[in-house]
C-alpha cells in the first residue's frame, strides 16, 4: 500500500463508518447476551492485506476515535489496537497467507487479542471493586460472533482497498500452469 | 519457513521483509504508535478535565455526535430485528415468569394500598412531613440514546441533549424503571452518561422498609449484579427487599442523588464470619442494555450544594 490521497480518504472513510456503525448500531444488539465488535475486525482486516505498518496505523486511529467518541481513556483502545495491527500484519507478511477462509482464524484471534488485552489494560487503570464471570463469557460470545461475520466483513474490506494495494491477495493464488494444446486441439500433442 | 519464500513473498510494498531498512522502519513505526498511546494515556490521566485533551475529547463527540444519531436513527430497524429474534427464544420461560411476577405484584399492591391508607394516617397522627417517594420539582429532561460503550469496562452512553437543555455535569439519570447513572460530561447538544454498572460508580443506597444504607457498586461485567457494602452484619436482609437512593444530606453538602429513587431489588446477601459487614447483591430495575429513552433531573432544591459519593478518574 502506498501514502496517497486515495489511500487516505479510503482508508480514513473505512475508519469512520465503522466506528460509527459499531457504537451507534452493533453495541446495542444482544446475540446470545452479547454483541459482535468490529473494530478489531477492520484492524485485522486491513493489517491483513496491506501489512504490519498500515495496520498498526489503522489500528491507532480506530482506538483513537473509538476513546474520542465514547469519553472513555484516551490512549487505552489505540495501545491495544496498535498492536493487534502490527501483530495480524506481521502473520500476514511471514505467512503470506491465500486461504479463502483465513478471515475466521484472523478475525477471531484479533478479536480475542483485543479483548483480552483491552481488559488487561482496563484492569491495570481501573479500580474495580470485583470481576464478574461474565467478562469471559461477553469475550468468547464476541470472538465467535466476530468469526462468523469475519469473512464478509474482511471481503467488504477488500473490495475497498483493492484499488491501493501494490499486489491484492487475490492475485496471489497459486494457479495451474494453462498448458498449450496441439494442432488438433489435444494436449500433447504439440508441434 | 525458508527465507528464500519469504523474500518472494507476493507482498509488493513489503519486497524483501528481512531487509534491515524494512525492519527498522517497521519497528520504528510500531514503537511511535506505543509510545504516542502511553503519552496520551498519561497525559489524559495527568490532566484536569478541563485539559487540553479532555476538550479535544468533547469536541470530538460534538463533531460526532449528528452522524451517530442519525445512524442509530437508521440501524434502529435492523437492531429491533435482531433482538426480536433473541426475544423471541425467550418469550416462554419470560412469560412464565412474567405472570408469576404479576400474581406476586397484585398481592403486593393490595397489601401497599392497605399499609399506605395506614401510613397517611399515622403521619397525620404524628404530625411527620409529608415525603413522597420519588423527589419532586426535579424538572426531568428526556433524552434518547444515541451510542454506548461496546465493552463491559466503561459502562456509559451517550445522549442527544447537552447543556443547551439545561443539563449539567453530575444530574442524575433515569429511566422509568428507576436510577441508571449520572451526567459525566456536556457538550452542548450531547452528554456522556456514566452507568451506575461502571467501575468507578458508587451510589449511597438504603434498604426499604428496613432502613440500612451502604454505598453501592457494580461487578463489572454483569449489570444485572449490583453490590451493597457497608451494611451491618446483624441486620436481616431479605431477597426481594426494595433499594433507593439515600440521599445523604451533611450540613451544605448532600449527595448528588436524591432521596426516593428506586435503584433496584435485593437478590441475596452474604454475611461473611470475618467481617464487620456483610455484602448484598442488588438486582436493578432499570435494563442498562435496553434503554432508549432516558430522564435527566436537572433540578433540585436551591441553596445545597452537591456532593458526590462517586470515584472518578
Amino acid at each position: 500500500m502506498t501514502l496517497t490521497g486515495g489511500t487516505l480518504l479510503r482508508t480514513g472513510l473505512l475508519v469512520l463508518l465503522g466506528v460509527v456503525l459499531q457504537v451507534s448500531g452493533l453495541s446495542q444488539l444482544q446475540i446470545l447476551g452479547s454483541a459482535p465488535d468490529l473494530t478489531p475486525l477492520i484492524v485485522g482486516a486491513v493489517a491483513l492485506w496491506a501489512g504490519s505498518i498500515p495496520g498498526a496505523v489503522t489500528g491507532f486511529s480506530v482506538g483513537l476515535l473509538l476513546d474520542l467518541a465514547l469519553g472513555q481513556n484516551v490512549g487505552s483502545s489505540s495501545l491495544v489496537l496498535s498492536a493487534v495491527g502490527y501483530g495480524v500484519g506481521r502473520y500476514g507478511e511471514l505467512r503470506d497467507p491465500a486461504h479463502g477462509l483465513i478471515a475466521i482464524p484472523v478475525g477471531a484471534a484479533a478479536t480475542l487479542g483485543y479483548l483480552v488485552a483491552f481488559a488487561a489494560v482496563s484492569f491495570m487503570l481501573e479500580t474495580a471493586p470485583s470481576i464478574s464471570g461474565l467478562v469471559v463469557r461477553d469475550a468468547i460470545v464476541t470472538t465467535l460472533l466476530n468469526a462468523i461475520i469475519a469473512v464478509p466483513v474482511f471481503g467488504l474490506i477488500r473490495r475497498v482497498l483493492r484499488p491501493v494495494l501494490l499486489a491484492h491477495p487475490a492475485g496471489r493464488r497459486r494457479r495451474a500452469e494453462t498448458r498449450e494444446t496441439g494442432p488438433i486441439g489435444l494436449r500433447g500433442l504439440e508441434v | 519457513m525458508s527465507e528464500s519464500r519469504l523474500t518472494i513473498s507476493a507482498r509488493g510494498d513489503a519486497g524483501n521483509v528481512y531487509d534491515k531498512k524494512v525492519i527498522r522502519r517497521r519497528r520504528a513505526a510500531l514503537a511511535v504508535l506505543l509510545c504516542l498511546s502511553l503519552i496520551l494515556l498519561t497525559a489524559y490521566f495527568g490532566e484536569s478535565p478541563s485539559g487540553l485533551l479532555h476538550g479535544v475529547q468533547r469536541g470530538a463527540q460534538q463533531v460526532l455526535s449528528p452522524i451517530e444519531a442519525g445512524a442509530s436513527t437508521a440501524l434502529k430497524p435492523f437492531r429491533d430485528l435482531f433482538n426480536w429474534v433473541g426475544d423471541a427464544f425467550n418469550a416462554k420461560g419470560e412469560n412464565k415468569k412474567l405472570k408469576q411476577q404479576l400474581a406476586a405484584t397484585r398481592a403486593r399492591l393490595a397489601a401497599a394500598e392497605t399499609a399506605l391508607r395506614e401510613n397517611q394516617q399515622l403521619r397525620a397522627m404524628v404530625g411527620l412531613p409529608r415525603q413522597p417517594g420519588f423527589p419532586q420539582g426535579t424538572n426531568p429532561v428526556t433524552a434518547r440514546v444515541i451510542a454506548r460503550s461496546p465493552t463491559d469496562w466503561y459502562s456509559s452512553i451517550a445522549i442527544d441533549k447537552g447543556s443547551d437543555d439545561g443539563i449539567r455535569t453530575d444530574q442524575p439519570v433515569v429511566t422509568g424503571d428507576g436510577l441508571v447513572g449520572k451526567v459525566a460530561s456536556t457538550t452542548s447538544s450531547t452528554a456522556q452518561v456514566t452507568l451506575i454498572t461502571d467501575a468507578s460508580s458508587a451510589v449511597s443506597a438504603q434498604i426499604m422498609p428496613d432502613g440500612s444504607s451502604g454505598i453501592l457498586r457494580p461487578a463489572v461485567g454483569d449489570p444485572n449484579d449490583l453490590q451493597l457494602d457497608y451494611i451491618q452484619k446483624g441486620r436481616q436482609i431479605k431477597a426481594g427487599q426494595v433499594v433507593i437512593t439515600s440521599g445523604f444530606s451533611s450540613g451544605s453538602l448532600q449527595s448528588i442523588f436524591p432521596r426516593g429513587i428506586p435503584i433496584g431489588r435485593v437478590r441475596s446477601a452474604s454475611p461473611n464470619e470475618i467481617e464487620t459487614y456483610q455484602r448484598v447483591h442488588v438486582q436493578a430495575f432499570a435494563d442498562f442494555r435496553r434503554m432508549d429513552y432516558v430522564q435527566v433531573l436537572t433540578a433540585r432544591q436551591p441553596g445545597v450544594q452537591a456532593a458526590s459519593v462517586g470515584v472518578g478518574p
